[in-house]
């Protein structure tokens, strides 16, 4: 296999915090990036992924890239597992020899519980479980992460602090990782599909086509900028906007007999059962 | 959206009132104004004019019981007039030591604030009979759905020349004194007759004067809005007894729920929404209970229901001012009735087709009304 030079091989045992990625794929792209916008130095981040497909971007932003997930884990404090879920087995397996409890694991694949990653490593092993979403890549991410047996607040406070760039940080029970899977993984779907309604409505009124997603791209963001920034209930925002007997009421008014609200409520909910099925699929798979 | 003290200067004494009393127009009015129980000062002002109603029907019968139970008038000073003196309402009326006739021009002559509590088909024919006892003092203070100031104005400009009208749309629960009223102004009234109508009013529950453009859409809440209300306790009542309760408790329960939260409501500055989480906890029953309701269309239901209610008020008040109404939609006894009182005539309009109406204001196609004297 190849080997690709290393910049800055960690010979240095300084006390800075040294961070690896093992995959290389979009959630460790922008976790990566979130990370170094914050205190952490690119000569102390590596990614392994099996082939360089994927590595160009990381080496763009001055991080060391290698085949080896053995080295990744013995060179770095913190390790993101952020591969494929049916790989995270075989991964660990791998690499669990080489894990101490001076690392923290935090482990980003959707469905892959504590107790099943917990069962993969050494005994003692600080493991956190963290599920991002899509926008990590443009540091606007919602991130909950839970921690496992062994995984100290101490530990919890620093994935935060590594993190705080990516977006919203919260922490949570494991219980509440499906949920967050629905309302924010999956949710960023549904506000796609929102986003496209909304621009179909537009053509269908006679905007060109292009100018309309351009401008249902800036709603959803100006709202949700909005709605964040003036710390409202998004009820109470609703309510600001609408004029008596204006525009949005008798929009809203139709958006309610299509019963979207329900239809978005079912909708995290399916997502969040999906989650949970899932998760138990793996489980008893990687028990196997 | 934040409540604030008014105070209403009368003649003899004064009033302070907490509550809301602002004059509304549609693109001003933002937020949810907030009425507390009307709370009377510890001096009362007791009101010294004389009220009559022409019509002693439910709406007479909520109002005089509403005063009655607020002590701002004597019932003394009260006189009704109804042609069925069978009406349940009637002797309810007379119980309370309300004076009742036959005679609407008698209920003027006793009256200074005239309360115009009759159907609204019903208002052209009595504002016939009664136009010529109209004098300067007179406030005349239309009830009916849908009967405008400048139709009533137009009537009565027939007798006098500056004839005191304003309109007001109250709802039933005047009766237990949480009644919401709004009034709109006519072009005579002066201040003053707003401030008496207000304080009347208040002593009922919540009471602000509108533009009267808007008057529609607040039938089409609050007018109808007990309505909605008894039918979502019905509901909520068949819920309970479906899991378990006994009747009269699941009754009491859910109307203690709405009553409540209602309350909190209107004591909170919040928003409703942000209320409802307050009361979701994750994953429990509430929120389960309210995606249920999501998916049935509940808000979109009662959205619906307000417009209905309103655009039927709209039609209605069209109809009327069409000044064509055809006998069905008139009960035909009621019709009897009336026409019995001396001074009321009708003139047929003969059209030719079978929907010949009845021309509610005789001043049309000549001389038909007989004026007394």
């Amino acid at each position: 296999c190849h080997c690709y030079a290393l910049s800055g091989k960690a010979s240095d045992m300084d006390s800075q915090l040294k961070i690896g990625f093992i995959g290389a794929g979009n959630m460790a792209f922008g976790i990566a990036k979130g990370i170094l916008a914050g205190n952490v130095l690119p000569v102390n981040v590596r990614v392994s992924a099996p082939s360089s497909r994927n590595l160009g971007r990381f080496q763009e932003l001055g991080i060391a890239v290698t085949h080896s997930n053995v080295e990744v884990v013995s060179g770095s404090d913190v390790v993101f597992v952020a591969v494929k879920p049916h790989l995270v087995s075989p991964v660990l397996n791998e690499i669990s020899l080489h894990v101490t409890d001076r690392h923290i694991i935090v482990s980003v694949a959707a469905g892959v519980t504590l107790t099943t990653l917990e069962e993969l490593l050494p005994e003692n092993s600080v493991v956190i479980r963290l599920m991002p979403n899509l926008p990590c890549m443009v540091q606007e991410g919602a991130l909950l992460f839970s921690r496992g047996t062994h995984a100290k607040q101490e530990d919890g406070a620093l994935l935060h602090s590594l993190l705080h760039r990516c977006g919203l940080v919260e922490e949570g029970p494991e219980a509440w990782i499906d949920i967050h899977t629905g309302l924010s993984g999956s949710g960023v779907a549904f506000v796609y599909l929102f986003a496209e309604a909304l621009a179909d409505g537009a053509v269908k009124m006679g905007m060109p086509s292009a100018l309309a997603h351009s401008i249902a791209s800036q709603t959803v963001l100006g709202a949700g900028r909005l709605l964040r920034e003036s710390e409202k209930h998004p009820a109470q925002l609703r309510s600001e906007v609408c004029t008596p007997g204006g525009t949005t009421i008798y929009g809203l008014h139709t958006l309610e007999q299509g019963g979207v609200r329900a239809a978005t409520m079912s909708a995290v909910e399916s997502a969040t059962v999906r989650a949970r099925e899932l998760g138990q699929k793996s489980a008893a798979a990687s028990r196997k | 959206m934040y409540p604030y003290h008014s105070q209403i200067t009368h003649g003899c004494c004064q009033v302070s009132e907490e509550g809301f009393h602002h004059s509304l127009s549609g693109d001003q009015f933002q937020g949810f104004p907030s009425s507390l129980s009307v709370v009377c000062s510890q001096r009362r002002h007791i009101i010294r004019m004389s009220v009559g109603f022409i019509g002693a029907g439910q709406l007479a019968h909520a109002l005089v019981k509403g005063f009655t139970a607020a002590g701002v008038i004597a019932t003394h000073r009260i006189t009704a007039s109804s042609p069925d003196s069978e009406l349940p309402t009637v002797s309810g009326l007379r119980k309370m030591g309300v004076n009742l006739t036959i005679s609407n021009k008698e209920t003027v002559n006793k009256s200074d604030v005239l309360f115009l509590a009759v159907k609204p088909h019903i208002i052209p024919f009595v504002l016939d009979e009664i136009g010529p006892d109209i004098e300067d003092r007179h406030l005349i203070v239309s009830c009916a759905a849908g009967v405008t100031i400048s139709s009533i104005e137009k009537k009565l400009l027939q007798y006098r020349p500056f004839p005191k009208v304003m309109r007001c749309m109250t709802n039933t629960p005047v009766v237990v004194r949480e009644g919401a009223t709004v009034y709109a102004t006519g072009t005579y009234a002066q201040v003053e007759d707003s401030q008496l109508l207000e304080q009347l009013m208040s002593s009922v529950g919540f009471c602000t004067e509108v533009e009267e453009d808007l008057i529609d859409a607040v039938t089409g809440l609050s007018g109808s809005g007990p309505a909605y209300a008894f039918t979502a306790l019905d509901a909520l009542a068949d819920g309970g007894v479906k899991m378990g309760l006994p009747r009269r408790l699941a009754v009491r329960l859910g109307a203690q729920a709405l009553l409540g939260a209602a309350k909190m409501l209107l004591d909170s500055e919040q928003h409703p929404g942000q209320l409802k989480d307050n009361v979701c906890s994750p994953g429990g029953a509430t929120i389960h209970a309210l995606h249920v309701m999501e998916s049935g269309g509940f808000r979109s239901l009662l959205i619906n229901a307000v417009e209905a209610s309103c655009i039927r008020t709209r039609e209605l008040q069209y109809l009327a001012d069409q000044e064509r109404i055809s006998p069905a939609a008139i009960k035909k006894t009621t019709l009897d009735q009336v026409l019995q009182q001396p001074g009321v005539t009708v003139s047929g309009g003969a059209n030719g087709n079978s929907r010949s109406g009845l021309s509610l204001f005789n001043n049309r196609g000549g001389p038909s009304i007989k004026k007394k004297n």
